[in-house]
């Protein structure tokens, strides 16, 4: 069965996303190019804004990962890391990085001219250990780069109480002092405060845009979650947020024309866990029996307000919390936030991702489930697949279970 | 099966861990479970409460398939199997300290399907300095208000009495490690994964007693003889099934060293440095032999290969729970920089009925037979 690896997109901002990722990349390697600082890095927490303060370059080889799979490179990069010895059984993006790394990294055919290599690495403990791994590989990969090794002990939302606030603050503190002495540079803690009152405005754009998929049909799918680029590599800077504003007109006029993703929208979805980024036309499968995917779990790490007045703390609270959102730190949280986001959202059903690359993630969806059935009467079902190997995930099965699905419930709803 | 005199009182501690502990229970005693030895047992058992390595076994993994994906390693599965079938109901909580996605993910899954007074996650610093010892000695005392609020109670010198009662273990446990290695000791590496195991899951008190009783046996010269094999160093995760051990003693080899979480990890090393317990603890906990989940690689490797030059190992064989990330995300790493100096290696995946598959005796044999070829040439 032949299926539409690309997502269809509705929205001309959407589309413009080519254009803004493509930009981003040739500023990373102009940076290279021009002798600024370049640094490697994790995404979601509070290193991007204070890169972007001192004017130091922040690459994230984790989001590089997406954009391979988007070009078909990861099967090549498997065979590399599988080559070195790193198993099947391992993180998708860990096994790309380092296919990627150790393969054809400076290839003449590597899209959008590749990663420019690191002159700064943010290597860390924290987070899930995937990532932390990919960052131990780099140290090796890149021997000359000066390393910086976060700490940021993981702990739920919830149970985050003062401590946790000011080791985080000090990590924060030590971090500028390492890039300081590593570059030369100063901080400027008035351009940082700058910085940080733009990432809140994406934030809260992030927010609004989100919030009009309330809307009955919704301006916007998860078939145009790509948008969330700008939030992963962009959070700080004024790009993200003239991006996200265009973006949030588009929606708000669509969604006061009444204008739908398709024209005729009988069921609403909610999808848990990553997207499958080597076939995001999935999102759209739904669509040719009416069913719309209109929130899932992953955007909600970017729906984090950053209290202006105390820039280092706000940037210590989101590296406190990102992660935490999203993963299994905190299921209780997290079925929290699903079970509010079905409620306002209308939602119909919900697809589970049981994610192979993300034990994280998908380790809690089984109580979310349930929740969602008990409180909610919402009916779901799981698909098991990858967010980056396309060797563990069946087009064909999935067909026939989410046709199922939907035929369910258009049977609940009367279609 | 362990039959040797020595190890018979731990075996039989293993093997009637659940009515003891079903007993203690009974008797007013809370229980605490933990998964990994990055717990810190001195405060749980400081607070009055027993602390207990939850263990997982061989067995089907059923009912636990309704809570979580089968891409997990196989000793976090089997344990939620057994806690849905009542296997743990003596436990009256759960306390964890910070090591892999999939243990946090589990304590909390526990939290909303395993009745429990107590679930509580210790997050753990992964840096060394000065701010981050004070943040464990925060996160330390966060967690003895919590046992507090649930009927602990932390008078004056119970840390030191219970930092020093586990640092006697360890430095037991170290003693015995060490004399074993050296051929002093008549314990081959299933024996010695039997008395260590029995310590997850006896009171420490009467765990001592046994110990000192294993220490104060002499030293061959006086009867023992030598162990044969190729010495080989197991490295690895949770191996709790002692005839996996056997099993590659079975094929020439001798396990002479290890560097498992079930084994050398868990009690080395046995003390810290401070002026209080506290102190001590922090310090302890810093200066741990690193689990994969909590370092890099590069820190490993040289602990790794000290150990395999101290013991004399040819090779090294990893024994790893399928699906453990930490463990394989640094094999490529850590097989590759002793493949440098000359050291081989395997690697052998277990899943929860033990190893993973038939080829496995093939594989060790084969293993055996280059390390041989590899001593004659």
């Amino acid at each position: 069965m032949e299926a539409e690896r690309k997502s269809t997109k509705r929205l001309s901002t959407a589309r413009d996303l080519a254009g803004v990722v493509a930009e981003y990349y040739l500023e990373c390697h102009r940076a290279k190019a021009e002798g600024k600082p370049v640094g490697w890095m994790p995404p979601m927490n509070g290193a991007i804004e204070i890169f972007y303060a001192m004017d130091l370059q922040p690459v994230f080889p984790e989001n590089w990962s997406p954009v391979c799979a988007a070009f078909g490179l990861t099967p090549a990069h498997f065979e590399v890391s599988e080559g070195m010895g790193y198993s099947r059984d391992l993180c998708g993006y860990l096994r790309n990085i380092v296919g990627y790394l150790y393969g054809d990294m400076h290839g003449q055919g590597v899209p959008l001219g590749g990663l420019p290599e690191p002159d700064l690495i943010l290597s860390f403990g924290g987070g899930c250990i995937p990532a932390m791994k990919i960052f131990q590989v780099l140290e090796e990969r890149f021997p000359l780069a000066r390393i910086f090794r976060a700490d940021g002990p993981q702990v739920a939302v919830e149970d985050i109480r003062d401590h946790h606030v000011a080791y985080a603050v000090s990590e924060m503190h030590r971090l500028i002092g390492f890039l300081e002495e590593a570059t030369g540079r100063t901080m400027d803690y008035g351009r940082l405060r700058e910085v940080v009152e733009l990432s809140d405005r994406a934030c809260e754009l992030w927010d609004e845009i989100m919030s009009y998929r309330k809307f009955v049909p919704t301006p916007i799918s998860a078939s145009e979650i790509g948008i969330m680029f700008v939030m992963v590599t962009r959070q700080g800077t004024p790009i993200a947020v003239d991006f996200l504003t265009r973006v949030r007109d588009e929606v708000k006029q669509r969604a006061a024309d009444g204008l739908g993703v398709i024209a005729d929208e009988k069921v609403r979805l909610f999808w848990d866990n990553i997207p499958l980024w080597y076939n995001m036309g999935l999102f759209n499968s739904f669509e040719k029996m009416g069913g719309v995917v209109v929130a899932e779990t992953y955007s909600a790490a970017w729906s984090l307000r950053l209290d202006t007045s105390d820039p280092i703390e706000a940037l210590a609270r989101k590296s406190l919390m990102s992660y935490s959102l999203v993963s299994c730190l905190s299921i209780e949280r997290r079925k929290e936030m699903v079970l509010k986001s079905c409620r306002d959202f209308s939602i119909d059903g919900a697809v589970f991702h049981q994610n192979k690359s993300c034990a994280p993630i998908t380790l809690g969806q089984a109580d979310i489930r349930k929740a969602l059935a008990e409180e909610l009467g919402i009916p779901s079902i799981t698909i098991d697949a990858d967010h980056m190997d396309q060797r563990n995930f069946s087009l064909a099965q999935f067909q026939t279970r989410a046709d199922a699905f939907m035929e369910m419930l258009l049977l609940k709803k009367r279609f | 099966m362990n039959t040797h005199l020595l190890v018979a009182p731990f075996d039989h501690a293993l093997r009637t861990k659940r009515e003891r502990l079903r007993e203690a229970a009974s008797r007013g005693k809370k229980v605490l479970g933990y998964f990994c030895t990055y717990t810190p047992v001195e405060i749980l058992h400081a607070g009055g409460f027993l602390p207990v390595r939850i263990w997982g076994g061989r067995g089907p993994v059923e009912k636990a398939y309704s809570l979580v994906p089968n891409f997990i390693c196989p000793y976090m599965k089997r344990s939620l199997e057994n806690a849905l079938n009542n296997e743990y109901d003596f436990l009256s909580g759960l306390v964890q300290g910070y090591t892999c996605d999939v243990a946090c993910g589990l304590v909390n899954i526990w939290k909303g399907n395993i009745p429990m007074i107590i679930s509580h996650s210790v997050p753990l610093p992964y840096n060394d300095t000065l701010q981050s010892r004070e943040f464990l000695r925060s996160v330390l005392g966060e967690l003895m208000e919590r046992l507090s609020k649930i009927g602990g109670s932390f008078p004056d010198g119970a840390l030191g009495a219970s930092w020093d009662l586990y640092t006697q273990i360890r430095r037991a446990l170290s003693d015995l490690s060490r004399r074993r290695s050296q051929g002093r000791l008549d314990l081959d590496a299933a024996d010695f994964v039997t008395v260590v195991q029995a310590g997850f899951v006896t009171e420490p008190e009467a765990y001592l007693t046994m110990l000192k009783e294993l220490v104060s046996s002499p030293d061959p010269g006086c009867g023992v003889s030598p162990r044969e094999g190729i010495p080989v160093l197991v490295s690895g995760s949770v191996v709790e099934d002692a005839n996996v051990l056997a099993l590659i003693g079975k094929h020439g080899l001798l396990v002479v060293a290890d560097d498992l979480c079930t084994g050398l990890r868990s009690f080395t090393p046995a003390s810290g440095m401070g002026e209080s317990p506290l102190e001590r603890l922090v310090d302890r906990t810093m200066k741990r032999f690193p689990c994969p989940s909590r370092s890099h690689p590069r820190e490993r490797i040289p602990l790794v290969k000290g150990l395999v030059a101290d013991s004399g190992a040819r090779g090294v064989i990893f024994l790893f729970q399928k699906f453990c990330t930490p463990h394989l995300a640094d094999h490529p790493m850590v097989s590759q920089a002793l493949r440098d100096d000359g050291i081989p290696s395997i690697s052998i995946e277990m899943d929860e009925d033990g190893l993973l598959d038939a080829q496995v005796a093939t594989r060790l044999e084969t293993f055996s037979g280059m390390l041989e070829a590899a001593d004659g040439s």
